[in-house]
């Protein structure tokens, strides 16, 4: 899935008490479908602000947004929430697993949630948990699990319904160096078996190093 | 920083501005449901206790008015009292001690004659209730105060002060033979002027009298709001039927005096205000009854309370974790969660006094009614907020507050700094098992303690062991809401798909929280399905006594209404003339009125034994009807009710004492028509004994073969103008009596309703709470593709199911807390046996409105979840 901002701009906190904060500010960007993208920039530079617009999560104050050919920044809430379970994968920073659901029920979330058959999420499941080597634990609930394995579980989750977008915010931030390591060697591989477009925001050198690019944000600004 | 100390509690202001005010201030929602929680619930105990406190009030002060100066008076146990008993006052004169003959009795005015002056067109008003004060006008003045405000003079109305000299000359139109004098404004609001004919009905007697006298509404002429007629006692005991006889006599003892006179058998001297007390003793169990369910709604709210402390502790537990990091000391928290219970209790006390004085107006006018009809009569007026009341409702809402906050606070204190900042944090809960075994030691020691005897005439242990059996289902609530959870979670994946699993995994995730708003719905329901029970078991069986009782064809009354059945007599002769009616078979002639027994007001009755032992079929607890009735009218002996059985122990054999005469009891029967404790003779046994002659009802059995509606219409012709008389037919009698049995149990639902809704409050404050707790966790699930849609159903669905759990859980509660109100409170405060019956439809409606209740409690905080703003609860993790 192909990415294309234009002119995107975000502020925060605009009210008759405070003045706005400029997040973005005219941000023009383009992700070819099948890219692996990092998005690096210190602590505020606009990294999340700018997957979670790519993400359908936010809208912009200005600007547009496009995933493939729609333009989500005009797509009202609904379809946003459609876009967002059909065609985009997240991995957060602090894994953000369902707490009330065990391994398996949180990997086939997705899948439940679009009404799949239960044979069809059953051997999708089965064949993800295989792939993040998490088949054993299957029935554990989230706080039975190590950081690395609930981060597992969540790329689990975001790449189950095969999403053609899969936007990952920090994923290594809340990780030991071995641990870390592992999430992006598993990211990556899943970005070369299934081929979705991939945007990773993190502030590590050695993190961006599995990207195809970086894309540097200062103060809401992309870098030339 | 200026950092402000209490020197008591060495809290510091910020502490509590953080913790408190601040969270307080910004959680409106909230904030406002538990203070309106607190408010409704002390509301509901102020209104009760206003309503309770005029009621008395009303009649405390009619009877002050009546006594005036008296400061004792010579009663008799069985009115009426025989005038001779003057002459033994008669050495007292030279002690001092002064005396007042007086009848005061309870009447009807109007009906068929009451004129206006100008001699206009006849008022058809329907009788009215009215209270004749009859003294000797002269002597009377060392008792009460009269203010005339008009006197009839030469046939004409004069002002006394007007013209002095026509003063003393026109008070001897009030000594005319059928002079009456009535307060001006109560003259004023029925169109009577002097010199207007008015009809009195007094014990049976119909008089009419001319009004010569009006009052100011001062002294006496304010007794029973004014609802009173004054007249000399002669004139009474002429038109009357009470010639040589008194009600009472009325004593102005000089303080310190001892006063020592030989007294006939029967009669006793006393503090007017004995009579106060009697009537409040004999309300008692009626008005426990009426605080015991306000409680309910108290209970509901604590719960509030406590829930809403817990809630503030559980999402403020990272602050409470910084505070102690940086050296707060565990004092300080629990003081500053104390004090957040505190300042609801505070705030929630003063709205609900507020709420309490409007509603105790609405409750005055039911509570009265049934105290009315029930019990005495007494007119209400307004109510009157005083500062006991106030003091009661204020230390009720806030101690309650206070001692509902202590757990939670304490729990605050306890909890070390580095387990409160953790995230994700598993809220502790007991194990439910271990909670379960606490249950079952309160369900053991709620049954044992029901077995004990009542404590001055109130169930005692039986209101402890509804407690401990509240006790024991709210211990069990975390259990049930699991079980039902887990139970429902297949039906619910399977009817909204992973929506619905999640909706039945994230109650029990929460069970702390949820349980307790769980235990208080399902102590609302709990309580709402008992009284259902108790009240459907009770009007079935009331039901189903009337019928039995109540088998006559037509009865013969000078009142239309019950509620005037004991001032409204006939004189004997009007069942005299009845019986030579042709078409009718034969007739019963009933009195009842209220007389001392030892020191308790009792119903004392009369009937025909042998025609109720042929014709009737009085519901007995001992013995047959036929066996009972024709051993009294052998014997000389009575029959009790049960409630006369149980209050003073007696059975059949024993005997009873009346006015020095004694009576055996040769059987017990069932009445539910007062608590109080009926004994009923023979109506040729009670003339005997008593001297009184006067029906309250004629019960009419008619010949073979007559047509009840032609026989009706034929009596009213033949007696109505004539008597004053209403001819009713029993199934007008039946309606009647089922018609105050529902007015009476009016209230009880209205403060059961408004526990459901404290409780319904409870459940959206518990939602709302744990939306704004989860606030991250659903901003997840909506970036994973749950629409709001989605998560709006999640909401509702689970305050659907702790709605279902607390209905169940209130079903079976409700069941036993049944058992106990009927079996054990019932019987103790009013000494009723009642069949069980389930009133099926009153249940499943009940059940109905809280389950539907609580599924709708979760429409705000679905609203509330579907507006979370998903980029910024993300971003705060």
């Amino acid at each position: 899935m192909k990415i294309a901002l234009r002119n995107v701009s975000h502020d925060y906190g605009s009210s008759d008490e405070s003045a706005a904060v400029h997040v973005l500010d005219g941000v023009s960007l383009d992700i070819a479908s099948g890219d692996f993208a990092v998005l690096m920039g210190a602590s505020g530079s606009g990294k999340s602000t700018l997957l979670n617009l790519i993400g359908a999560v936010d809208r912009p104050t200005s600007g547009q947004v496009f995933l493939g050919d729609v333009e989500t920044s005009a797509l009202d809430e609904t379809r946003l929430t459609g876009l967002r379970r059909a065609s985009i994968g997240f991995v957060f920073q602090f894994f953000n697993l369902i707490p009330t659901l065990n391994v398996f029920e949180n990997v086939s979330f997705p899948l439940s949630l679009a009404r799949r058959p239960k044979s069809e999420i059953a051997e999708r499941v089965a064949d993800v948990l295989q792939r993040v080597g998490l088949a054993h634990r299957a029935t554990h609930f989230p706080n039975e699990l190590s950081g690395g394995e609930m981060q597992r579980v969540a790329i689990g989750r975001a790449i189950v319904h095969r999403p053609p977008l899969l936007l990952a915010d920090e994923p290594t931030g809340n990780l030991d160096s071995k641990n870390g390591a592992m999430i992006l060697d598993l990211i990556r591989e899943v970005h070369g078996a299934l081929r979705p477009t991939v945007v990773m925001a993190t502030h590590s050198d050695r993190a961006a190093a599995y990207g195809d690019y970086v894309v540097r944000l200062t103060d809401g600004r992309i870098e030339n | 920083m200026r950092i402000f100390q209490f020197s008591i509690l060495n809290f510091q202001f910020p502490i509590l501005t953080a913790l408190i005010i601040r969270p307080i201030l910004r959680e409106k929602t909230r904030t406002v449901l538990t203070i309106l929680g607190i408010a409704v619930g002390v509301s509901v105990v102020v209104a009760i206790q206003l309503a309770n406190q005029s009621a008395l009030r009303a009649f405390r002060e009619s009877v002050d008015a009546i006594a005036g100066r008296a400061n004792y008076q010579l009663v008799p146990d069985i009115a009426p009292l025989d005038e001779s008993v003057l002459l033994r006052l008669q050495p007292l004169w030279a002690d001092g001690v002064r005396f007042a003959p007086v009848i005061d009795v309870e009447g009807l005015m109007g009906g068929a004659d009451v004129s206006s002056a100008s001699g206009g067109g006849r008022d058809v008003r329907p009788p009215e209730p009215i209270r004749l004060l009859a003294v000797d006008l002269l002597s009377d003045l060392h008792f009460r105060e009269y203010r005339y405000a008009r006197i009839e003079s030469g046939g004409q109305a004069i002002s006394p002060d007007q013209d002095r000299r026509d003063r003393l000359s026109s008070t001897f139109a009030l000594f005319r033979s059928d002079a009456l004098i009535l307060p001006a404004p109560f003259a004023r609001e029925r169109g009577l002027a002097i010199g207007s004919r008015v009809t009195l009905n007094i014990l049976g007697r119909r008089s009419t009298l001319v009004v010569r006298g009006l009052l100011e509404a001062e002294g006496p002429a304010t007794a029973f709001n004014g609802s009173i007629a004054v007249c000399d006692i002669s004139t009474a005991q002429r038109n009357f039927g009470m010639l040589g006889k008194l009600s009472r006599v009325d004593l102005l003892v000089p303080e310190g005096k001892d006063i020592r006179v030989d007294l006939p058998p029967g009669t006793r001297i006393e503090r007017p205000s004995r009579r106060n007390e009697r009537v409040e003793k004999m309300l008692r169990a009626f008005r426990v009854n009426l605080f015991a369910l306000a409680g309910v709604a108290l209970l509901v709210g604590m719960f509030l309370v406590y829930n809403t402390v817990l809630i503030s502790i559980l999402r403020r537990r990272r602050d409470v974790g910084v505070l102690k990091t940086v050296g707060v000391a565990p004092r300080q928290i629990f003081a500053a969660f104390l004090g957040e219970g505190l300042l609801f209790g505070v705030v929630g006390s003063a709205l609900g006094i507020v709420l309490g004085v409007l509603l105790a107006s609405a409750i005055l006018r039911v509570v009265g009614r049934t105290i009315n009809t029930l019990y005495v009569a007494s007119r209400p007026e307004a109510v009157q907020l005083t500062p006991g009341v106030i003091a009661i409702g204020v230390a009720v809402g806030t101690l309650l507050s206070l001692l509902s906050a202590i757990q939670p606070a304490l729990e605050a204190s306890r909890v070390r700094p580095n387990a409160m900042i953790r995230p994700g944090l598993q809220q502790r809960v007991a194990h439910p098992l271990r909670l379960a075994l606490f249950a079952m030691a309160c369900f053991v020691a709620g049954a044992l303690v029901s077995r004990m005897p009542p404590v001055g005439g109130i169930a005692v242990a039986g209101y402890i062991a509804v407690l401990l059996v509240v006790a024991g289902f709210s211990l069990l609530a975390p259990a049930i809401v699991r079980a039902t959870s887990r139970l429902f979670a297949p039906l619910l994946e399977r009817a909204f798909g992973i929506i619905g699993r999640l909706a039945a995994v994230s109650l029990p995730a929460s069970l702390r929280r949820t349980s307790i708003a769980g235990a208080a719905l399902s102590l609302a329901t709990g309580m709402m399905v008992a009284v259902a029970l108790m009240v459907g078991s009770f009007r079935e069986t009331v039901r189903i006594w009337v019928d039995q009782t109540v088998s006559s064809d037509l009865w013969l009354r000078p009142s239309k209404g019950l509620s005037n059945a004991q001032v409204a007599l006939f004189p004997p002769h009007v069942a005299d003339e009845l019986e030579k009616v042709p078409f009718i078979a034969e007739v019963d002639r009933v009195r009842g009125k209220d007389v001392l027994y030892g020191d308790t007001i009792i119903a004392l009755g009369s009937g025909e034994f042998d025609v109720a032992a042929r014709r009737g079929d009085l519901p007995m607890v001992k013995r047959s009807s036929r066996d009972a009735l024709l051993d009294a009218l052998r014997m000389n002996g009575v029959v009790v009710s049960e409630s006369f059985a149980i209050k003073f122990g007696k059975r059949v054999g024993d005997v009873i004492e009346l006015q020095a005469r004694t009576f055996p009891i040769t059987g017990i029967y069932r009445d539910y028509s007062n608590d109080r404790g009926v004994v009923v003779m023979d109506r040729g046994l009670y003339v005997r004994s008593f001297g009184d002659d006067r029906i309250n009802t004629i019960v009419v059995y008619l010949k073979p073969g007559v047509d009840k509606n032609r026989a009706r219409i034929a009596l009213e012709k033949q007696f109505g103008p004539k008597h004053g008389a209403f001819v009713v037919m029993n199934e007008e009698i039946r309606n009647e009596v089922m018609t105050i049995f529902d007015q009476t149990f009016l209230i009880t639902y209205a403060l059961l309703g408004v526990a459901i809704v404290v409780a319904v409050m409870g459940i959206i404050n518990t939602l709302s709470a744990l939306i704004l707790e989860r606030t991250h966790e659903l901003a997840l699930l909506r970036v994973t593709g749950v629409s709001a849609r989605e998560l709006r159903t999640m909401i509702v669905l689970e305050s659907s199911l702790l709605g279902l759990a607390s209905t169940i859980a209130g079903l079976v509660m409700g069941y036993a807390l049944s058992w106990i109100l009927i079996h054990v409170i019932n019987k103790q405060s009013f000494g009723w046996t009642i069949d069980f019956h389930t009133p099926v439809a009153l249940i499943a409606a009940s059940l109905a409105t809280t389950f539907i209740a609580a599924a709708l409690a979760g429409l705000a905080p679905a609203r509330l979840a579907a507006r979370i703003d998903i980029a910024a609860a993300l971003k705060s993790e």
